[in-house]
């Protein structure tokens, strides 16, 4: 990149089913907090991005009424109606664009407000899918677990396998919605079944959660922290409709992830990575991403998590904060996985810290089966 | 010149719902105080300590400030109308007040005319949208002074504000 741009500050909610607070609150209280960890106020603030769906929210231009809330009032400011990771990848391009230097980023979603699985079914070709009715957003996972389940002979074990590290990671976490510090194997595999084989446990809850983090350019952020996080690459891809492309592969995540290694200049991402935090909707997505990240070879996903590479001890962790099974606020989800990625280079996530996390990857996804990826790598001073 | 429709071949059409079902709403404290406050024919708006607006309805939220509106203030049950508009005389079934009928459940008449009207009450900063009863349509003018018309037996809803009148 021509200029550099690093994260300055950051907040999350304490995620959970059933948040007792209007939007507009929830959203308030992770806009303040994360100027407040950047030090800085709503006045030095030059553009704000927010994240959320229309229909999650139950409004159209649901931002109307979220400019008070979340610090944009007669201020510039825009929506994506996506996930929070591209909210950050447009806050980046607008300070690269040389017109703005501090920008805040939000998104948000109260899944209490709105089943989104309900809302997914909305997100189907309405000239086929719709009419047949049998898709949603966890029968077409489980479609896409079995078929990869049995390409690469991986067993319901291995999925259950990711929740329960996960799930267990998230136990020292206190931001994550479901924290299971003794869970077991056969814990996960006795849940309530779904859509075969995807159950209660490896399939992300259903979560009410906000987030927001500060973006500035060089030459503020140096100004604002002694400790800023540089966005050092990025790469984001958008893969064609859940019928026609090839389930099997994360196609569009590889593309994404290659583009951003290119961009921070990383060529072997397993051993220059030292933390990763990935948006796993579905346990067997988990295993995918390994591969598409060009962590291991194609179909060799489960090795990681039979050897406990992957682990918060082991050789690449990844999702110590305990990723989106922990914790699925819909649309935040991608930007609380930059958050804990910063968090951890920062040396300031408590429970779950990696000891000496110099460079991470935080990915967002957003789409059935992980239709569009987004890839961010950061790394400290 | 005329527009001529050509007969064309009809494009296959395919029939779509979108019913999304029931949405839920968080609304702790502040509608809540709002509606108990109609109860006793109060109206109860939030204050910013910040830079001293009072907003009613009440929102949690001061954009100005960034900061909660913790203060809570009742205001007059006068006000000064804002803006206003007459509408066409109103259909039987052709549209909801509160979620009735006001035609079809006998509040108004057949034929007659309803005056939507932006009201500013005495100490807020912010207008509530209520309707202008009991005048003649020719008589308004912005700036007409009117007080709150309250349910005979307000029961801490929203529709305890039926309206306002002229004083």
């Amino acid at each position: 990149m021509v200029k550099r741009v690093a994260i300055v500050g950051y907040a999350q909610s304490h995620h959970q089913y059933d948040m007792q607070k209007t939007r507009e609150d929830m959203v308030f209280e992770v806009a303040k907090e994360a100027l407040d960890n950047a030090g800085i106020s709503r006045k030095d603030i030059d553009t704000v991005v927010t994240a959320s769906t229309d229909f999650l929210d139950g409004r159209t231009i649901s931002n109307v009424f979220l400019s008070m809330a979340v610090g944009a009032y007669m201020k510039d400011e825009s929506k994506v109606e996506e996930d929070g990771a591209s909210a950050a990848l447009y806050a980046l391009m607008r300070i690269l664009s040389g017109s703005h230097e501090i920008a805040l980023v939000e998104a948000h979603t109260q899944a209490s407000t709105f089943n989104p699985h309900q809302v997914s079914f909305y997100t189907l070709d309405p000239l086929f899918d719709r009419q047949i009715g049998l898709l949603n957003s966890v029968s077409a996972a489980a479609l896409q677990a079995r078929m990869y389940m049995d390409a690469n002979d991986v067993s319901e074990e291995h999925l259950a396998m990711v929740s329960v590290k996960n799930l267990m990671n998230a136990a020292d976490n206190p931001n994550a919605h479901r924290r299971m510090p003794d869970l077991s194997v056969e814990e996960v595999l006795d849940s309530k079944l779904y859509y075969d084989p995807i159950r209660e446990l490896t399939m992300s809850p259903i979560s009410d959660g906000a987030c927001a983090l500060v973006l500035a350019s060089e030459e503020r952020a140096r100004e604002i922290t002694d400790f800023p996080v540089w966005i050092e690459g990025v790469g984001t891809c958008h893969d064609a409709y859940l019928r026609d492309r090839n389930l099997l592969r994360l196609d569009s995540l590889r593309k994404a992830a290659e583009d951003a290694y290119k961009m921070a200049g990383i060529t072997d991402p397993f051993s220059e990575l030292d933390v990763i935090e990935v948006s796993e909707r579905f346990a067997h997505e988990e295993l995918m991403i390994y591969e598409a990240l060009g962590l291991c070879r194609e179909g060799k996903g489960k090795v990681f998590i039979d050897k406990w590479v992957t682990q918060r001890d082991g050789e690449l962790p990844v999702n110590p904060s305990g990723g989106a099974l922990a914790a699925d606020p819909v649309c935040a989800t991608g930007l609380i996985r930059m958050v804990e990625a910063a968090k951890q280079i920062r040396g300031e996530a408590d429970g779950h810290q990696i000891p000496g996390a110099y460079r991470a990857l935080a990915h967002g996804q957003f789409g059935i089966c992980a239709q569009k990826n987004i890839v961010y790598i950061l790394g400290g001073e | 010149m005329p527009y001529i429709k050509d007969k064309r071949p009809e494009t296959m059409l395919l029939e779509g719902e979108w019913n999304v079902g029931a949405y839920k709403y968080k609304a702790p404290h502040l509608l809540e105080e709002f509606v108990q406050g109609l109860k006793e024919k109060k109206l109860i708006g939030s204050m910013c300590i910040g830079c001293g607006k009072v907003i009613i309805p009440p929102r949690n939220i001061c954009g100005r400030c960034h900061q909660r509106m913790e203060g809570r203030i009742t205001v007059s049950n006068w006000g000064t109308v804002v803006c206003f508009v007459t509408s066409p005389p109103v259909e039987k079934g052709k549209f909801q007040v509160f979620g009735i009928d006001p035609v079809e459940s006998g509040l108004i008449q057949e034929g007659s005319v309803l005056i939507p009207t932006f009201v500013r009450f005495d100490g807020a900063d912010a207008n509530i949208v209520t309707e202008l009863c009991n005048v003649d349509p020719k008589d308004v003018f912005i700036g007409m002074r009117v007080k709150a018309i309250w349910a005979e037996e307000p029961q801490g809803q929203l529709s305890d504000l039926v309206g306002v009148e002229p004083i």
